[in-house]
């Protein structure tokens, strides 16, 4: 069996405001290009309807301040949706891989939610991770993140996560929003090297793209041997975006997606929605599906501008595959250095909402498990007052000390009352408690 | 008064109907090897010659075009294919495709023109018929009309446009209809002649409409161009059936069941469902709108036997019923032993169902238990079909937060072996059901009260500045910046009911099949609309049958 799922949701009636990227007709030539072709009716691809999230299924990855609920549109649980609709599929053994060709989308989408950043705001591919986990029982779960943006919010979930590689490609964060993914993120002292970045010129073309996924991701992917790999599959490297620099083609698109052999592929950014996504999207889905996509080919092609420097992709995978290669060791040292906490200062600016994010997060570095961790958080717009909240996050295998830890941790800021609202998020329970 | 004639698999019916009324209705062999004889022996014993009935219109549900590509009796066509980039086609055409340049774009741009060399190499087929299709070319007719002009000079038997015969998406599809239209044209076209022909001996000159699969009528000159739309009527012909037998508001759901099969059709708010994309010919896709109709494999004449001691019913038949001089027991024969239906050797039903008996078993125990089977079986295969109804796609937040799930609380069963069978059905899923007078002939009054219909899309596309209507060929400007769907309805109205009226069809009922608007903003500034909009001529019966105050529901 080599069949696809399509989770397709183009979301026709839902746009963040009528002449922005994310807007109705996002998908509309693309819907076009995919029926006009005849895919729906090959034997090798499966339409799946989207399943609805639950708020419960968002909330085992994001606290929302001062709730979810008022960040969120009905879109969001439609493409969480169907992004664990996508997963289900694949490990109910209905199909071999799955593609959620849908919108809105998250990758830039924290674990703390003030509003909508680089137009997402709850992350699709977290939320899916974590119902499965909870649901299937997976483990092991490597994410490929190929948006020409930096997965910044999926790295800002599984930062901290052992059993979560998350390796993103994308053009340098110098020239292009959020401006991070460097190469020196690299995961919190006990999932150092499970967070790999590389950052890489404007201008890359295929060969450059290809030459990183044959020279580092997919040796790393061998290696990690993950339950599951998710594909964050952004289509904004694309030679004709309009928001990036990059010069991939649907066929770099396609070959990326047959060798990648992702579980499941995952719609992210890609805002040539004329020039690029109809073929792109046709690509791709014929690669997951194990059909011809060699005659996949945008029609102004001869236009493209593109060049790798291969010299830089060398050391730049030189580099990182050293990180690799001694993880364990550099985590020891990051432990050593840390002590009992980590801690880090983040700045988060929402573009969307116009929201200027202070955040610290400290880690309780525990030698007998997980361990918890707090955030706190302070938010920041032109026009309403400032949103502050205090949360703490037990992981799953918390020990006994820890678990105490994390909620007295709370109940000591709830007496000092530096904050607007306080949350326990348990992962052990499932459950987010909003404390007054 | 209507003749309304169904050729179907063993019998031809032909009913004569006015004023929700059957006068009269007959039965003949149907005769396969030239379907027209059993036609006319239907019509003249419906009809007895000197009669002084006036017939004002015969409407047609025929195998003919079904018959012809089962058998393999259809002409050579050579498919004329510009695919452009995109898809591997191999396989999914009936014939190997002349793979010829020329690309349109989604916007309907000319991306790439035909080349009038290659296509001329193509035209060297002996029997010079030819289906020309394009992908996109519903977008923009203007490279399929090219390579069709090229072609014509070549002395061709037969062009067709793929566009001109479907104006919806997907190019395989499109294809495939060509195809098949090209390659049933003149066995049709036969046909139409020998049965004009036929009629006029019997002094019957009434316009003659020949019944499509999406259950309208097109008359005979027109439905000569679009052969392949009377593909598989004979269930469009039931469901219409249905419709003027036994008219509902509701959800529900009818069963025609046959000496085989039984068709499973759904009903939302009163309306057929439609088959998502077109029908399946022959094992190949194609863009023929049909009704959404599921067959299961049981029937009257389902074989029924004891495997493993287990009652095992269908999907095999062997022969008739044991009532009617079959040899082996069948599901016919549980209903007549049970009293159920009144037909052939009752005794004979008996001893089938005796011969199935456990030791002491009684034969009427037998009975039920073999309908109770069989109805299991259409029982799961209505609720699959339930189920994929429920999991069909949508494509708005809209529809997938505010659903309107398929709920239906009704049986509405016909055909020949409905009456013993529908209700166990219909206990099974619990549901109430109705088996309406007439339920038996439902196909033939199906086709006699067919409405007329015919259809057109519009693509309208204001940035780039023209409207295509591909059933046309025809592109136009676009000169006002302010065109709106409205314009896109009120333009395309206007054709429809122009072609509507040279096909001699009178009905102005018009429906809207589908429309879609799109802003289309490029650098944060509206520069147009994407306007997609298809109109019907309204579906639907001419006249509904009250004889007996219709069925009677059964909770
Ligand atoms: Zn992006
Ligand atoms: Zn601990």
């Amino acid at each position: 069996m080599n069949k696809l799922g399509l989770v397709f949701f183009p979301a026709f009636d839902w746009a963040i405001t009528p002449t922005h990227p994310e807007r109705e007709e996002r998908l509309l030539y693309t819907r076009d290009q995919i029926v006009e072709e005849g895919l729906l009716d090959l034997p090798q691809i499966h339409e799946y309807k989207p399943q609805l999230a639950t708020l419960r299924d968002l909330e085992r990855v994001h606290i929302g301040v001062p709730n979810l609920r008022s960040h969120i549109k009905d879109a969001h649980f439609v493409s969480a949706g169907g992004a664990i609709t996508a997963a289900r599929a694949v490990k109910n053994g209905e199909v071999k891989r799955a593609f959620a060709l849908v919108r809105p989308p998250g990758h830039h989408a924290m674990r703390m939610v003030h509003g909508t950043r680089g137009f997402c705001t709850v992350n699709i591919e977290a939320i899916m991770i974590a119902h499965m986990r909870k649901h299937f029982g997976i483990k092991k779960v490597a994410i490929v993140d190929t948006d020409v943006h930096h997965g910044d919010g999926t790295q800002d979930i599984f930062y901290h996560d052992p059993d979560t590689l998350f390796i993103s490609f994308h053009q340098d964060g110098r020239t292009l929003y959020p401006g991070t993914g460097f190469t020196n993120e690299l995961g919190g002292p006990k999932a150092f090297g499970t967070t790999l970045n590389l950052p890489l010129p404007p201008g890359t073309d295929d060969e450059g793209l290809h030459y990183m996924l044959d020279h580092f991701v997919l040796p790393i992917l061998e290696d990690f041997q993950p339950d599951m790999i998710i594909n964050s599959a952004g289509q904004d490297n694309h030679y004709s975006d309009p928001l990036a620099n990059m010069a991939i083609t649907a066929q770099g698109y396609a070959r990326l997606a047959d060798k990648l052999k992702a579980d499941v592929a995952v719609l992210e950014g890609g805002y040539s929605i004329e020039a690029a996504l109809p073929y792109v999207n046709v690509g791709i889905i014929l690669a997951m599906a194990g059909l011809d996509y060699s005659q996949v080919i945008e029609p102004d092609i001869l236009s493209k501008q593109g060049k790798s420097n291969l010299g830089y992709m060398e050391k730049l995978v030189q580099q990182q595959w050293t990180v690799w290669k001694n993880r364990e060791q550099l985590a020891k040292e990051q432990i050593a250095k840390w002590g009992d906490y980590f801690v880090r200062q983040k700045n988060i600016y929402y573009d969307d909402s116009g929201i200027q994010e202070k955040q610290t997060e400290k880690v309780r570095l525990c030698p007998q498990c997980r361990g918890f961790m707090t955030i706190a958080t302070q938010a920041e717009t032109a026009y309403y007052d400032s949103q502050s909240a205090f949360a703490a996050i037990i992981e799953q295998d918390a020990c006994p000390a820890c678990r105490c830890a994390a909620k007295d941790a709370v109940s000591k800021e709830i007496k000092l009352g530096r904050y607007d609202h306080y949350f326990i998020q348990d992962k052990e329970q499932d459950t987010l408690e909003t404390i007054k | 008064m209507w003749l309304g004639i169904d050729v179907g698999g063993t019998f031809t019916d032909a009913v004569l109907v006015e004023d929700g009324k059957v006068i009269s209705q007959s039965k003949a062999p149907t005769t396969h090897d030239d379907l027209l004889i059993g036609i006319l022996a239907a019509i003249d014993l419906a009809v007895p010659s000197g009669s002084p009935l006036v017939i004002e219109r015969v409407a047609l549900s025929t195998t003919v075009v079904t018959n012809a590509i089962i058998q393999g009796a259809i002409s050579e066509v050579k498919i004329v294919l510009m695919p452009g980039p995109g898809l591997n086609t191999e396989g999914l055409f009936p014939v190997k495709p002349a793979l010829v340049s020329g690309y349109i774009d989604h916007r309907g741009r000319v991306v790439k023109r035909p080349n009038e060399q290659e296509v001329l190499a193509q035209a060297t087929l002996p029997g010079k018929i030819f289906a020309v299709a394009g992908k996109f070319a519903v977008r923009n007719p203007v490279n399929e009309q090219q390579v069709s002009e090229w072609l014509g000079k070549c002395k061709p038997r037969l062009v067709i446009a793929a566009s001109k015969v479907s104006g919806s998406l997907n190019f395989i599809r499109r294809t495939n209809s060509a195809y098949y239209n090209a390659a049933c044209y003149f066995v049709f076209e036969k046909f139409a002649q020998a049965m004009e022909e036929a009629l006029a001996k019997r002094a019957i000159t009434a316009p003659v409409h020949i019944l499509k699969a999406d259950g309208g009528t097109l008359p005979l000159a027109l439905a000569k161009d679009y052969p392949i739309e009377s593909f598989f009527t004979g269930p469009a012909a039931s469901v219409l059936g249905v419709m003027a037998l036994q008219p509902s508001m509701a959800d529900t759901i009818s069963l025609d069941i046959g000496g085989t099969t039984t068709d499973i059709a759904l009903w939302r708010k009163g309306k057929p469902l439609f088959a998502e994309r077109g029908a399946t010919i022959a094992g190949y896709n194609t863009a023929v709108r049909a009704f959404r109709l599921h067959s299961v494999g049981i029937g009257g004449d389902s074989y029924v036997r004891r495997e493993s001691d287990k009652i095992v019913v269908g999907p095999m038949r062997l022969g008739p019923a044991m009532a009617v001089g079959g040899k082996e027991p069948t599901l016919s024969d549980a209903m007549i032993a049970r009293g159920d239906r009144v037909f052939g050797n009752k005794e004979a039903a008996i001893a089938a169902m005796a011969s199935l008996a456990l030791p002491g078993q009684s034969v009427q125990d037998v009975a039920n238990q073999v309908i109770a089977e069989a109805a299991y079986i259409v029982r799961q295969a209505i609720e699959d079909t339930i189920t994929e109804e429920i999991a069909q796609p949508v494509y708005t937040v809209n529809d997938m937060i505010h659903p309107d799930p398929f709920m239906p609380h009704e049986l509405i069963g016909v055909g020949g072996a409905a009456a013993g069978f529908v209700p166990v059905i219909a206990k099974q899923l619990g549901v109430s059901y109705i088996v309406p007078p007439r339920a038996e002939i439902a196909n033939a009054i199906g086709a006699a009260v067919a409405r007329p219909t015919m259809s057109l899309t519009m693509r309208a596309d204001t940035a780039e500045g023209f409207y295509s209507i591909p059933e046309l060929l025809l592109k136009q400007p676009i000169h006002s910046p302010q065109f709106t769907l409205d314009d896109a309805r009120k333009i395309l109205a206007d054709h429809l009911l122009e072609r509507a009226r040279e096909a001699g069809i009178r009905s102005t009922d018009l429906e809207e099949v589908y429309t879609e608007e799109f802003n289309m903003i490029r650098g944060f500034s509206t520069i147009g609309k994407m306007i997609s909009c298809s109109l019907q001529i309204k579906p639907g019966v001419l006249m509904y049958f009250n004889e007996g105050q219709g069925g009677v529901r059964h909770e």
